[in-house]
């Protein structure tokens, strides 16, 4: 189970000890995201995250990377929408000098005017390489159409905000965002507490800032959105609003989710895939943000199957509000639980979690709270919750060849 | 580095001539369990290209015991982690549980293993695969990779595409998959290897009551002279915006030590992050991706450099990749350089190995390639070893001075 402490200068730390195992993984959340991008900057975060790994006061960029690959840190991570994560693995016993790098990283950085050009022509690769990458692309530019407010924002920004970054802008950005108050740390594996509080506290004690403010969810009216590319299978893409961990029916929302799109057995692998062989891959996946909630349909096919394929998608998950049947309930509830086990095997996987819950809700819910939940729930309530929790009026989103024409 | 000492390795050959193999780790909340079949693209003919894929797709449309539904119901029933994948080299299909039901994984999992191969689920599934080669022409470092593969490994198998094209799949006829399966799938062309929590006993009755029947083979694998291609292409495609990159060069094989050193080679020369070619076309942004890999294979290997960037900057980049593949090849890898690498690679290995699924992959691939498999810290330690100078031993061969590069740019 998860142990949670609060620094004073708000950087929240959370451990789960796993005395089994030698390595760590540890996911360091920023408040800097593409939601809290100035819109006039929009990819900032994104360019500031890459800046900052250009070098701190004391090491230039390659003697930072070789002092944590010294210490065979595992690195991942970079800015997502809400905010930036840090990911980093290491052993045990390197935690001191590991946290004290990752310290100077974001407490120390140089900000050198060469790095700021560079990471600004990698940022414009990024933005580029989005045109061979059309499931992405389509799923960017849907999520752009369902937010008034910033939510919808790009992390990757426009070829006419990257140009309107500058290092000082960028600087600012920084001073704003970068602020141990809304920080997480959230670490899993071979460690124990009080020590680990107290090497944090060594290293981001002296950490100061405050906490950017995160604007309101604000919606557009549903419509659709169609791009013409030349594409060998259209892509399809479909946003339900749906509600979030913060909800008291969210377990039975994701139960149901599960009995969608959760395994091979699953409605939409079956009817989509398996009875109709519409698509390689099909999926619905819930994404919660502060303040708002959604599930993404995609599914891929060839531009002559799209109106089928979309047909079959749309109408399997309006269907989910006639209910389910016990077996698809058992089946679904067996799955979530082999989730959590598995979950505690992997560091990886358990720190991003604790973060997540953390960033949404404040706390980590306990494996044992999210079984109980989820067993809890009888078929009853699952199918009061489905007929009156209607999944439907979805944003729609198709990307193809012109030929590619949907009735909606 | 400290590492659990509480597992240990168990293997079994059965009389059908499957072999067994298990890392028992008590302290394991879960285990896993998955076949590992000898066979892929390189052992396909021409003209069946893309089968063992299909096949692959066709061992979860059910057996003789069960229709396709039926098996995905059963997986779910479990809660099971489950997939399956296809290479030029092996066909994987595997599954991670609550020990509780291991039983029942191995029961499906055996099905899977002998598959009704129905002409209605082919001609059905044939769609899906179409399906998946589209999704794939979408994907230009895929196809930059099969192209640049194709080039290099001339008309040798291992240059052969694992999807097939959408032409020898339309042509393919399910009678021809049977016939592949029935030679391809024999009980001594396959591992069953377990990792995690298990009674090694408890499993070897059970896999003698569920492949006593299998009927042993006599299939080998063809290794026809490898004749390694040097050169050098530039292709159009139609679906790129982007230009891509590849330099193919002869590297090591699976059953070959130097595999280990060739890793960290292709680490300090293009590890993603941190490595030559990432401060000199990445941290640069010059490019938007460029990295080197090592992939060890049956008696063949190769080290794959690679780069994606703007068509402004394509010839940039070029210049760029091949100066630091020479560079390297003339003054070698520093000791600092390797010793980093090793690191790395070493601890890459802990986190990849924490769950029991983790592991067996590296159990079932070392024992498909006929390898003893290490313990982790083992082999950490193997790798930990290494010096620069047993890297630097490989660049006497002039590997990347024996290339092929490949470029693929926008029409």
């Amino acid at each position: 189970m998860a142990q949670v402490h609060r620094f004073a200068n708000g950087l929240t730390l959370a451990l789960e000890e796993q005395p089994w195992n030698p390595g760590v993984s540890a996911v360091l959340l920023i408040p800097a995201g593409a939601t809290t991008d100035p819109p006039e900057l929009s990819g900032a975060a994104s360019v500031l995250e890459s800046w900052l790994w250009k070098g701190t006061q004391k090491r230039s960029a390659q003697e930072l990377a070789g002092a944590l690959d010294a210490l065979g840190v595992q690195r991942d991570g970079g800015a997502g929408s809400e905010y930036t994560s840090l990911v980093f693995s290491f052993l045990a016993d390197a935690l001191a000098p590991v946290l004290a790098i990752y310290a100077e990283l974001l407490r120390q950085p140089a900000f050198p005017l060469e790095g700021f050009a560079q990471a600004l022509a990698l940022a414009h690769q990024e933005l580029a390489s989005l045109e061979d990458r059309p499931a992405r692309k389509l799923s960017l530019r849907l999520r752009r159409e369902v937010f008034e407010s910033p939510h919808g924002q790009s992390v990757l920004g426009s070829e006419e905000t990257l140009a309107a970054l500058t290092p000082q802008l960028l600087e600012s950005e920084y001073h704003r965002r970068y602020s141990p108050n809304g920080a997480i740390l959230a670490l899993a594996g071979g460690l124990e507490f009080e020590t680990t509080k107290a090497m944090v506290a060594e290293a981001f004690g002296e950490w100061s800032g405050s906490e950017p403010e995160f604007p309101e969810v604000v919606l557009t009216p549903v419509h659709s959105l169609r791009i013409d590319k030349s594409t060998a299978q259209a892509q399809i893409g479909l946003i339900y609003p749906d509600i979030g961990p913060e909800d008291p029916d969210f377990y039975t929302d994701r139960l149901a989710l599960q009995i969608l799109s959760g395994g091979m057995s699953s409605r939409l692998f079956t009817e989509v895939r398996e009875k109709r062989g519409l698509v390689y891959s099909v999926s619905a996946r819930p994404t919660s943000m502060k303040g708002f909630s959604y599930i993404y349909a995609y599914a891929g096919t060839t531009p002559e199957r799209a109106e089928e394929t979309l047909q079959v998608l749309q109408s399997e998950i309006e269907q989910m509000s006639a209910g389910v049947i016990a077996d698809e309930l058992e089946r679904a509830k067996v799955g979530l639980r082999a989730g959590l086990v598995m979950q505690q095997e992997s560091s990886r996987a358990r720190a991003q979690i604790m973060a997540g819950d953390l960033f949404l809700m404040g706390r980590v819910r306990p494996l044992e709270e999210v079984e109980q939940k989820i067993l809890a729930l009888d078929l009853q309530t699952v199918n009061h919750f489905l007929a009156t929790h209607l999944y439907r009026d979805p944003w729609i989103g198709t990307l193809g060849p012109a030929s590619l024409e949907l009735s909606e | 580095m400290i590492l659990p000492a509480s597992t240990r390795f168990v293997s079994q050959k059965l009389e059908n001539g499957l072999t067994v193999v298990a890392e028992i780790n008590s302290a394991a909340k879960t285990t896993a369990a998955g076949f590992f079949v000898r066979t892929g693209a390189r052992d396909e003919r021409p003209e069946l290209s893309g089968v063992s894929h299909f096949l692959e797709h066709m061992a979860f449309k059910g057996s003789e015991r069960r229709s396709a539904l039926e098996v995905n119901l059963a997986f779910d029933r479990m809660g099971a982690e489950y997939n399956a994948f296809t290479g030029h080299e092996y066909t994987v299909f595997f599954g991670a549980v609550l020990p509780e039901f291991t039983g029942a994984l191995l029961d499906l999992l055996a099905d899977l293993m002998r598959p009704a191969i129905r002409e209605e689920d082919f001609e059905l599934e044939r769609s899906v695969i179409i399906e998946e080669i589209k999704l794939y022409q979408d994907r230009p470092m895929e196809v930059l990779f099969e192209k640049a593969r194709r080039r290099f490994f001339g008309r040798h198998p291992l240059g052969q595409s694992i999807l097939g094209s959408e032409d020898s799949i339309r042509n393919l006829r399910y009678l021809d998959m049977r016939n592949y399966h029935e030679v391809r799938y024999s009980p001594d062309n396959m591992i069953l290897a377990l990792a995690g929590q298990l009674d090694f006993e408890q499993i070897l009755t059970e896999v003698n009551r569920l492949t006593g029947t299998w009927l042993p083979g006599k299939v080998q694998r063809e290794f026809p002279a490898s004749e390694p291609q040097a050169g050098e292409v530039t292709e159009a495609y139609s679906q790129a915006q982007q230009s891509y990159l590849a330099l193919l060069a002869p590297g090591y094989s699976y059953q070959d030590p130097r595999k280990y050193a060739a890793m960290l080679l292709a680490n300090v020369l293009g590890d993603e992050g941190s490595s030559r070619l990432h401060w000199a076309l990445v941290d640069s942004g010059l490019a938007e991706a460029a990295g080197a890999v090592h992939d060890e294979m049956d008696q063949a290997g190769i080290f794959e450099l690679y780069a994606q960037t703007d068509p402004e900057h394509a010839r940039e980049v070029a210049e760029v990749l091949l100066d630091e593949a020479h560079r390297l090849e003339r003054e070698g890898a520093t000791s600092l350089e390797v010793e980093r690498a090793a690191r790395k690679v070493a601890t890459g290995l802990v986190f990849a190995s924490e769950t029991p699924l983790g592991r067996l992959f590296h159990l079932g691939m070392d024992s498909l390639y006929g390898q003893e498999p290490l313990p982790l810290a083992k082999m950490a330690a193997d790798i930990e070893r290494l010096q620069a100078q047993d890297v630097n031993a490989l660049l006497e061969e002039k590997p990347f001075s024996r290339g092929f590069f490949y470029q693929l740019v926008p029409s």
